[in-house]
């Protein structure tokens, strides 16, 4: 059963690498392990678009910037260090631009965004009731490597201040590879630079730094392995939640001080190229249901995904 | 300076990590109150604005020093001293001995707060703020450069004025202040031996309340807040008794009335003209030139900004066409094809260098605007100088004067010319500064800041070549935005130096350098 457990370990870094506009919530957030001294790479491409907002709580559209289109090449390594501690490292590659015609006129604007590295550490692993529950938690790492503008919103890179991310994961496995899986993580998110040295955030502040509000994220996933464990699907729904910040003014940018809220559900399924299984491809889409202070926005994504030993 | 974060991370369990932040950001310049540079006994002397003289407003003889009126206030102030709270010790320290500095970053911040375009409706209509239902949507008024300069300019002219005045009555009457006849008295300030009745800071709390809630008539309860806290803080400092407050609230309202009729009247109302007369301009220049600005914004903006700035009633200029510059190049001419060819290459290299340049003087949507960014760098050399209330008030009355002095040429220039914007004239042209609602020569950066620089350097000739470096810095960055000519830019920057010379003049004859 060796191949089996192969794929088991698969790393299905996708879903969890998810995609918020403009930050990116970077910490992989499944509950899979890759054995010690396996690798996996991805390949991920990402397409987001939107074309309406939530300027504070109200959904809007906005001519000046017609619909906003972001594109995201992803390339992410995963490394088992041990059965119980893997490393994760990516850095995307994030394109931004307003569809034709405008009433803005802004350029777009694109380059690598932010390094992204993450620790996984299984905490627990045992059989109950006849299924499987997971106990994981990963710590996280970002910061931008570029100097993209973080105060060009909506084209922004990103949000461009550091991240430390600390996340829980639990995850009940049935039998037959029904799963259900709950993730709880706190993002402490440092200050960005912008290259004007006043800006109003609810009064007035004399200094480039803009002080990106910490967040909560939640979310919740339903998942199944089928076809004898070649193909998982999952159906997720994710919300993001600033601890403080500001309300994009009436007609105004967004700014990195916002309070962004946003509720998102998804779809996602991954399949295991047979005999060897060490290549997988994977789609998905996601999608911005509710929110604050953020972009209605719908992604869509496929990936490849290939592992193998490296020692 | 403020800018602290402590990042404390420790490991529980061999990879649990946290981090704790402490976020402090500065919200205004903080500075210890200072010893003035000089007193300026004669300042009641020097030439007001809006007033004939510093005698022109009567202001009454107080009560002796040793009636027992004043005796009563100085021990009312002195109980009231005793109690301070530790709240109200912040607010002390904050408002300063220098409280024209902090009246000024409240008008900022309220230029900031309202500097907002009004969006379009559902049909794609637009609706311009309204004066006379100010609550909108959208809200009055939209604080836009042209409309940030003449609310700077009012605040500042008026605050001048009624500093004149009262130093005049300061050194007429020469009541000391509480602190120089009780030794018991410790002030919260430097000491300084100017007179306190009546109370300068008084004039300029009443002044900057009237002014600003007349110009943002949305604030009038946050602004007599303000007031109060400001007034409350004369007294807790140990700085006036109660009747140098009055005289001093009755004195800047009296002027701050001047001022209101002078701008009710300053054509400022007409200034964003309904659409038949806007294109009626556009027509004219289209007939004169061949060629007119057009908004590109989705709606189209039926109506450019203020279309007619250009003919409100300025300070020191006696006619705006005196300082109307040439026009610009022919759309078919050589100097224009090498713009074209400049801007192309700025797009398509965008250097770290000149994008920085292009977003720290962009002072676009809600900011405080160019004329708010040129009063920050005043504020400071006033800090840094140690200027007294007076000589603050003229620094700022006289730049201020001189940058909407600029505005109003330069929205002369603009409607007359009606020249286009590169995003017009260049196919499928892209910027990296959003593109104002209005003609592009000349550039109001441009003039703005060269104004502004001229009456620094005029004022603080060490800075000179720093400020004038800065308004070339100014200029060049709506180049490098993308939605500049380089034309627009350079003859902005003479015009602007043009207008300021007219304000520096005067100022030269109001008897402050002698």
């Amino acid at each position: 059963m060796k191949s089996k457990r192969i794929v088991v370990t698969l790393c299905l870094l996708l879903a969890a690498w998810s995609v918020f506009i403009p930050s990116q919530a970077q910490t992989p957030s499944d509950a899979i392990m890759m054995p010690a001294r396996d690798a996996c790479v991805l390949a991920n491409y990402n397409y987001g678009q939107f074309d309406q907002y939530w300027e504070g709580d109200r959904l809007r559209g906005n001519l000046t910037i017609a619909t906003v289109k972001r594109t995201t090449v992803l390339p992410m390594v995963a490394v088992g260090i041990t059965d119980k501690l893997n490393l994760y490292a990516g850095v995307p590659y994030v394109k931004t631009l307003s569809t034709d015609p405008n009433g803005g006129k802004f350029a777009g604007a694109q380059g690598f965004q932010d390094l992204g590295l993450a620790l996984k550490y299984e905490a627990l692993k045992k059989e109950i009731a006849g299924g499987e529950l997971s106990v994981l938690g990963t710590v996280g790492y970002s910061t931008p490597i570029t100097n993209y503008l973080p105060d060009y919103m909506p084209y922004s890179l990103g949000f461009g201040a550091p991240e430390v991310a600390l996340r829980g994961i639990a995850q009940y496995k049935m039998k037959g590879g029904l799963y259900f899986r709950a993730a709880l993580a706190h993002l402490w998110r440092g200050y960005a630079k912008a290259e004007r040295d006043y800006y109003y955030n609810n009064g007035s502040y004399y200094t480039s730094w803009m002080d990106v509000p910490n967040a909560w994220t939640a979310e919740g996933i339903l998942g199944a392995w089928l076809l004898n464990y070649s193909l998982r699907i999952e159906l997720s729904y994710s919300k993001l939640k600033s601890t403080s910040g500001d309300d994009i003014r009436a007609y105004n940018a967004p700014q990195p001080t916002n309070r962004v809220v946003m509720g998102q559900a998804g779809l996602m399924a991954q399949y295991y190229l047979p005999p060897a299984k060490k290549l997988g491809v994977l789609i998905y889409h996601n999608q911005a249901l509710t929110g604050l202070n953020a972009p209605k926005i719908k992604n869509f994504g496929a990936g490849i995904t290939y592992q193998f030993k490296f020692l | 300076m403020l800018l602290r974060k402590i990042t404390t991370i420790f490991l529980l369990g061999g990879i649990l990590l946290f981090v704790s932040c402490e976020k402090e950001l500065p919200t205004f310049l903080e500075y210890q109150s200072y010893a003035f540079s000089e007193n300026d006994e004669a300042g009641g002397t020097w030439k007001p604005i809006l007033i004939n003289s510093g005698s022109a407003i009567t202001v009454e003889a107080p009560k002796s020093t040793s009636s027992s009126e004043y005796q009563a206030e100085l021990a009312d102030m002195k109980a009231a001293m005793g109690k301070i709270t530790p709240q109200q010790q912040q607010e002390i320290f904050y408002w300063t001995s220098n409280p024209v500095t902090r009246w000024n970053e409240i008008a900022l911040e309220l230029i900031a707060k309202y500097n907002l375009i009004p969006g379009y409706n559902e049909d794609g209509t637009y609706t311009l703020p309204n004066p006379a239902s100010p609550e909108g949507p959208p809200a009055f008024p939209f604080a836009h450069p042209p409309y940030a300069s003449r609310a700077l300019a009012y605040l500042s002219v008026a605050q001048f004025d009624g500093l004149v005045s009262a130093w005049h009555y300061k050194y007429t009457y020469k009541r000391a202040a509480p602190y120089q006849q009780d030794a018991d008295i410790d002030y919260a300030y430097e000491k300084n031996t100017i007179p306190s009745y009546p109370s300068d800071g008084a004039v300029i709390a009443a002044v900057s309340r009237e002014i600003l809630s007349a110009m943002f008539p949305l604030e009038k309860a946050y602004l007599e807040k303000r007031e109060a806290e400001h007034l409350q803080c004369l007294s807790l400092s140990g700085g006036n008794v109660a009747s140098d407050v009055a005289a001093g609230v009755s004195l800047g309202k009296k002027i701050s009335a001047l001022a209101l009729a002078r701008a009710a009247t300053d054509g400022m109302k007409n200034a964003q003209a309904p659409k038949a007369v806007s294109d009626s301009i556009k027509a004219a220049a289209f007939t004169r030139f061949g060629w007119q600005w057009d908004n590109l914004e989705l709606p189209t903006r039926p109506v450019g900004l203020t279309p007619l700035f250009g003919k409100v009633k300025m300070w020191n200029v006696p006619n705006v066409l005196a300082t109307r510059p040439k026009a610009p190049p022919a759309l078919d001419s050589p100097e224009f094809l090498e713009d074209v060819r400049i801007l192309k290459d700025y797009a398509a290299h965008v250097t770290t260098e000149r994008r920085r340049i292009a977003n720290f003087w962009q002072d676009g949507l809600g900011t405080y605007t160019p004329p708010g960014h040129w009063n920050r760098f005043a504020r400071d050399f006033i800090v840094k100088y140690k200027m007294n209330p007076l000589r603050s008030a003229r620094t700022f009355a006289y730049m201020n004067m001189a940058i909407m002095d600029g505005g109003i040429s330069c929205w002369d220039a603009k409607y007359y010319y009606h020249y286009p914007r590169p995003i017009q004239m260049i196919k499928g042209f892209k910027t990296i500064a959003g593109t104002p609602n209005f003609p592009s020569y000349t550039s109001g950066h441009s003039v703005f800041s060269a104004a502004a620089a001229e009456v620094l350097a005029y004022i603080f000739p060490q800075e000179a070549s720093l400020v004038r470096g800065w308004a070339e810095e100014a200029a060049i960055s709506r180049v490098y935005g993308g939605i500049h000519w380089t034309f627009d830019a350079t003859v902005g920057t003479e015009q602007g130096r043009d207008v300021a010379r007219y304000t520096v003049n005067v100022a030269k004859a109001d008897g402050a350098d002698l």
